[in-house]
Formats: structure tokens, sequence, C-alpha cells
């Protein structure tokens, strides 16, 4: 018995500090490329706002459809107002549509963001943090 | 166990530093359980489940936040919460509960709506089913609805409709007029005297408090009726008329003593 909650800690121990390693990216991810197989090294796309365009950058990009694109390693989206960081992100090109599973970063003047993910709609006016969200003004 | 101990203790921080971040001195920081959805053309945004916002100054919890912004996020103009909302602004004394609160930072007022809501101003404590409105800056308040009370040390009023304005001297807001009304009676009690009718004024110039229509003063086993009556708060006494279609009536009330 006592073996065993040892057992069942590390287990657990194990499974979190993987998780915390791997920084919120999931353990099972829908395309697994590596980057030299990427069907587009560093991908650029920018979604034209009424105000401002945003400018879409990442390591690699892997197209999961005719339109949709699943952009992975340090996928960044910069505007003159802010700037969001995410790990995996899939673009919609056609609806210019982006969506984000992954712990996002959004950083602006004085303003931090941290959520579970994202949707930037409606040509980047809508910007949706998902999940259990913090967000800090300075 | 002391193994035991420190993979738990490890597990806890790993687990721990994964999800927070902390708040600084003179920051703000807003958690939600279910997300942020900002409307940058509109210039809101929604926060979402189990809203906390805390600084410095106050903290505020509420099921869903709607923030409007002026330039950039941080600049916030106005919050209007809705579900279960709580107000503590502890630079101010002001604590707040309510099924909605507005809170218009550039005006300073503040409303709260809803069954059982109230709005405490140091020590003067509103409650109301209906809505509450302080505005700081004009220092200004309004309780319109059932149940309305507005108590103090000295007062403690009940009406329909309670507005008035009120004073900061070294800190501390005192009220310097009332006005009361309430079709039904509205009820002004004081240590000494239970005052009743269907309006009421006071002023802190004047340190009375005047009665208009159906007024009734009870003292001890003495009641009073007509329809005007005043009554001074420093001295201590109390009159009643009547108009020429009737007459002041007193009644006193017989004891077993």
């Amino acid at each position: 018995m006592f073996i065993f909650i040892i057992f069942l800690i590390i287990l657990i121990f194990i499974f979190f500090t993987f998780n915390f390693i791997n920084n919120g990216k999931p353990i099972l991810k829908v395309v697994d490329i590596t980057a030299n197989k990427s069907d587009i090294v560093r991908p650029k796309f920018s979604i034209s706002g009424k105000k401002s365009q945003i400018f879409i950058t990442a390591k690699n990009g892997n197209f999961i459809s005719e339109e949709k694109i699943l952009l992975e390693n340090n996928v960044k989206f910069k505007s003159k107002e802010f700037q969001l960081e995410s790990d995996n992100v899939i673009f919609d090109r056609k609806n210019l549509i982006a969506t984000s599973e992954n712990k996002s970063k959004f950083l602006s003047k004085n303003t931090s963001i941290i959520s579970a993910g994202f949707d930037i709609t409606e040509n980047g006016n809508i910007i949706n943090f998902k999940g259990q969200t913090i967000l800090i003004f300075k | 166990m002391n193994i035991i101990k420190l993979i738990i203790l490890s597990s806890i921080v790993v687990l721990y530093s994964n999800f927070v971040i902390s708040r600084g001195i003179g920051e703000t920081e807003i958690t939600t359980d279910d997300g942020i959805e900002v409307f940058q053309n509109e210039k809101y945004y929604l926060l979402k489940k189990n809203v906390k916002i805390t600084s410095d100054d106050f903290e505020i919890s509420a099921d869903i936040i709607k923030a409007n912004f002026d330039t950039d996020l941080y600049d916030i103009t106005l919050l209007e919460t809705e579900g279960t909302s709580n107000l503590n602004a502890i630079k101010y004394g002001i604590t707040g509960k309510g099924d909605e609160i507005d809170i218009n930072i550039k005006s300073e007022e503040i409303i709260v709506r809803g069954k059982n809501s109230y709005l405490n101003l140091q020590k003067t404590r509103m409650n109301t089913d209906g809505s509450i409105k302080v505005n700081n800056s004009l220092q200004t308040f309004e309780l319109i609805g059932d149940n309305s009370n507005l108590q103090n040390d000295d007062l403690n009023i009940y009406g329909e409709y309670i507005s008035g304005s009120f004073s900061e001297l070294n800190g501390e807001k005192q009220i310097n007029k009332l006005n009361v009304e309430d079709d039904n009676l509205l009820n002004i009690n004081t240590a000494q005297l239970q005052m009743y009718s269907q309006k009421a004024i006071y002023d802190d110039q004047t340190n009375i408090i005047e009665l208009f229509s159906k007024v009734k003063i009870v003292k001890g086993q003495e009641i009073i009726t007509g329809d005007y009556g005043y009554f001074d708060t420093v001295k201590n006494s109390y009159k009643v008329k009547s108009d020429n279609t009737s007459k002041v009536k007193v009644t006193i009330k017989k004891t077993n003593e």
C-alpha cells in the first residue's frame, strides 16, 4: 500500500513536470511534423483590421486543409497596439480567423494577459481569450 | 517520509508556477474562469465567469463584468457587473453588494441594483430592493425602490425614495441634506422618536427634520398626528401643525404600570 502511494505520487509528479517543461503544449499533437518537413518554413500572413494590420509569423506552418494552416512554434501576432504569442495556432486564410487552444500571452501598453487559448475573429476586431485567464494592468 | 513530503511540495510548486502570475504593488489583477472577450472597435471587453478584480484600492467580484475603455485596455472608464456582485473600495470606505453594480470611473458614480442590495459609505449603511446611486464627485446619493433604508449612528430611515448629499470632514463622510418620500408613509427613527409622513426633508444648516402630509410623531406613550411637523435634532423638540380641514390629534397610550 505504501509503495503504491509513493508510485502514484511519483507518477503525478512526472506528469506535471513534463507538462510544465512543455509549457502547456498538448502531449498529443494534431500534427507532429518536424521543422524540416514543414509545408511552409517561417510563414507570414496579415489580417487587415479597421484601424491597423495584424502581422502573423511562426517558425513552421502545415496545411491541415485547403484554407486552414497549423502554425507552430513561436507564433506571433503583432500590431501597433499589441503582441500575442502562442505555440500552436490554426489560421483560416479565407475567413481570417485564428484559433489556439494553447497557453497564450498577450502584451500591450501596461497590459499583459495570459490565457488557455484564444480566437481572433472579425478581421482582428474581436479577440476572445479562452479558459482561465489572468489580466494584469501596471 | 521526508522524501514523500519533498515530492508533494515539489508537485505543488510546479503546478502553481505553471498557472499563476502574481500582482505587484500598484498593479491591478483580473482573473476569470471563462476568458475575456475584447471588442477593439467598440472599445469594451467582457470578463466572463467568476470574475475577480483586485488592486491596491479596491476589490470587485461578479459573474460577468463589462469593462469599457478609452484608448488602451487599462484605461477603463466604466465597469458594469452582472450576477452576484461585490465591491470593496478599501481606500474610500465603500462596500456594496447587489445583482448589478455600475462603476463610472470618470464621474466617480456607483450604482448598485437588485433585491437585498446594499452600499455602505463609511458609517452610513444603505439597503434596498431597487437601486442605490452614490456620486463621490458630486457628493450625492439616491435610493429608489421597495425596502429602501438608510442608517447611520443618529438616524434610521425607511422610504421608497431617499436622496441627499454628504460632505467630507477630516476624511469622514457626513449627511448634510436629506429628502425622503413614500406614498405609503416613510419612517424616520431617532433614539427618542419615531416619525411618519409622506415626505420629509432635513438640512444640517437648520438641524431640522420637516415632515409633510399624514404626519405622525411617536414619543414614548405619546402619539401626535397632523399635516405638518418638524423635529429639531439639536434641541430634541418637535411640533405638529394641521391645515384648516383637520386638527392636530394627541393620543396618550395607557400602560399597565
